[in-house]
């Protein structure tokens, strides 16, 4: 178990955003899980997608729930807290202690709000670097992460290739297509949608746009499953009910799952967070800094990579995945791919799928004993 | 699919491969034909596998390793990526012989290809005097079990890569673990070998 801490980062000298503004002072809370060793060379960086945060193992302080990836992350798990030292970091935008749009400007004395500048997953990764630079790392054994957390590890596959020994990029993609902007723009619009969003200015309000976030919620959540999935779960079955009431009440199980997972997500999430982060999402692009040329943007990687994707996963497709792979290979880098069948959708990396367990175990523990 | 006696083939196509070379195993099964290669010859190895359960084993050992079909995927990899491709008893069971074959000269300079002989004496026989499909330890399914979709003899291999404009540099006979210059089509040849094992490369324009 880990205990939260926080660091201040880019101190004396600022952080220079793609955006042309800079961040000085960067708050970065992470939570890190068993020892670096004296050769520093058992350091695993894990990166958390959208709502994600830096309680990858250990419960998380607002909903109480055991950390996101404990499937994956603990003693004699894949990523083996005995063996290797885990750095789980709070990316820049988020709402989990990092410097964000709820923090306090140190210049202004009051919250960012939508003063914060508008960060990219670049800058995620770059703010990233200062903490392992802190920590004293100058090769990480494996970087990893699903989602958004997949593209923070091409990101570093891209600029910071030197520093990279392997990564596992899982079920996402080197930018976002038309149908990945039009879902988080619904999000976007929803929370803007909310009166009590009040144009960002709502920290000191006793009016939070918990609405609009809890509606942008729900509609992302339909895009990390399967109609398989939501039909076998739920069907066209009633909740708690064994007729239609011809009203606008939650009838359908479904509604009322919808409806519970956005009304607890407002209880650990900042609604200008979700609209920083999904925005960086949709600006990301790998290429970008290379004339869109996928080749130029990974020339320099020579870390050994794992590719994995899921069959049901629609929001970040095989095709995407595999993309990435074609690339690697072309460069002649070490990648491993693998499509593991499963109808749990885009969510599948953070559930209890016993085919990716195997597949990091083999590749996590063959790489590190072929060091 | 059995093999005779894989460290035997192993041996052979490690005499074909010279040290340090990039090799990709298409249909790589468990990646033991990779780790001897890189053990023999130092190679730098690539797999690709369509059998997930064989791709994890893989992961486990360390070889990097592609899951994916070899009628679908070679189209991925740019020419000439790779100094070696091998294929060995998978070219029966593609959709596309043909086009299989093509992509693996187009992504290597040489390819190795390794398949079952229909035209050998005991199978043809099988079919002749007892009219049953043959099974043997090559070709170790029946009939209507099979993956294997596209049967062929060394002389119908050697006829599709006259076709496909790939040229035959050598041979190896299994028997005498020897590996001949290839000396075109004859009776005998398919008559006896129970494995065709080629050594192949690209007619260039």
């Amino acid at each position: 178990m880990s205990e939260n801490k926080i660091v201040e980062l880019a101190k004396e000298q600022a952080l220079l955003l793609d955006c042309g503004r800079s961040l000085k002072s960067i708050k970065t809370a992470y939570t890190t899980y068993g020892k670096l060793n004296a050769a520093k060379d058992n350091a695993i960086l894990i990166c958390h997608a959208l709502t994600g945060d830096q309680y990858v193992a250990s419960n998380h302080p607002i909903t109480k729930k055991e950390g996101w990836w404990s499937y994956i992350v603990g003693p004699e798990k894949p990523i083996d807290t005995n063996k290797f030292f885990v750095v789980c970091p709070n990316v820049i935008g988020g709402c989990m202690g990092s410097t964000g749009p709820k923090e306090v400007n140190s210049e202004t004395g009051k919250e960012y709000g939508t003063d914060f500048p508008v960060i990219t997953i670049a800058d995620m990764v770059r703010a990233q670097k200062l903490l392992i630079d802190y920590l004293g790392i100058e090769k990480i054994f494996c970087v990893t992460g699903g989602s958004m957390g997949g593209m923070l590890v091409l990101e570093w596959l891209s600029k910071f290739p030197e520093m990279v020994h392997s990564a596992i990029p899982i079920a996402t993609a080197t930018n976002h297509s038309a149908q990945n902007i039009a879902l988080n723009e619904l999000a976007r619009q929803s929370i803007m949608a909310d009166p009590n969003w009040n144009s960002g200015n709502y920290y000191n309000s006793d009016n939070k746009p918990l609405k609009g976030l809890s509606v942008a919620r729900m509609a992302a959540h339909i895009s990390y499953l399967s109609k398989d999935a939501l039909h076998s779960k739920f069907g066209r079955n009633l909740q708690d009910k064994n007729s239609l009431d011809y009203s606008f009440d939650a009838d359908f199980q479904i509604e009322s799952y919808l409806r519970h997972q956005g009304f607890t997500f407002v209880d650990r999430f900042d609604a200008n967070s979700y609209l920083y982060i999904t925005r960086a999402m949709d600006y990301f692009d790998v290429s970008s800094s290379n004339n869109g040329s996928l080749i130029e943007s990974f020339k320099n990687t020579s870390s050994k990579v794992l590719c994995i994707s899921f069959t049901s996963d629609w929001l970040y497709p095989t095709s995407e995945n595999k993309k990435i792979v074609k690339v690697f290979n072309t460069l002649g880098i070490n990648v491993s791919f693998i499509e593991i069948e499963t109808d749990g959708g885009h969510d599948s990396f953070l559930l209890e799928e016993p085919k990716l367990f195997e597949a990091m175990q083999g590749f996590i523990k063959s790489t590190y004993e072929n060091l | 699919m059995s093999l005779i006696n894989e460290k035997k083939d192993f041996k052979i196509i490690a005499d074909l491969i010279p040290a340090k070379s990039s090799v990709i195993d298409v249909g790589c099964n468990d990646g033991s034909l990779l780790e001897f290669l890189k053990e023999e010859k130092n190679i730098d190895g690539r797999g690709m596998e369509i059998d997930q359960q064989k791709v994890q084993l893989c992961l486990s050992k360390g070889i990097s390793v592609i899951e994916g079909d070899a009628d679908l995927d070679l189209y991925d990899y740019p020419d000439n990526l790779f100094d070696y491709s091998i294929l060995t008893y998978t070219l029966q069971a593609t959709k596309s012989p043909k086009n299989v074959l093509s992509e693996l000269v187009r992504i290597s300079s040489k390819a190795i290809i390794s398949f079952p002989n229909f035209g050998h004496w005991k199978i043809a026989s099988s079919l002749l005097l007892k009219r049953k499909m043959p099974i043997s330890e090559k070709l170790s399914y029946s009939w209507h079990e099979t993956p294997n979709l596209h049967f062929c003899t060394i002389n119908d291999f050697i006829d599709l890569c006259d076709e496909a404009g790939i040229r035959i540099e050598k041979q190896a006979n299994l028997k005498t673990n020897k590996l001949n210059k290839f000396n075109g089509k004859n009776l005998l040849n398919s008559y006896f070998n129970e494995v065709g094992l080629f050594l192949v490369s690209k007619i260039k324009n």
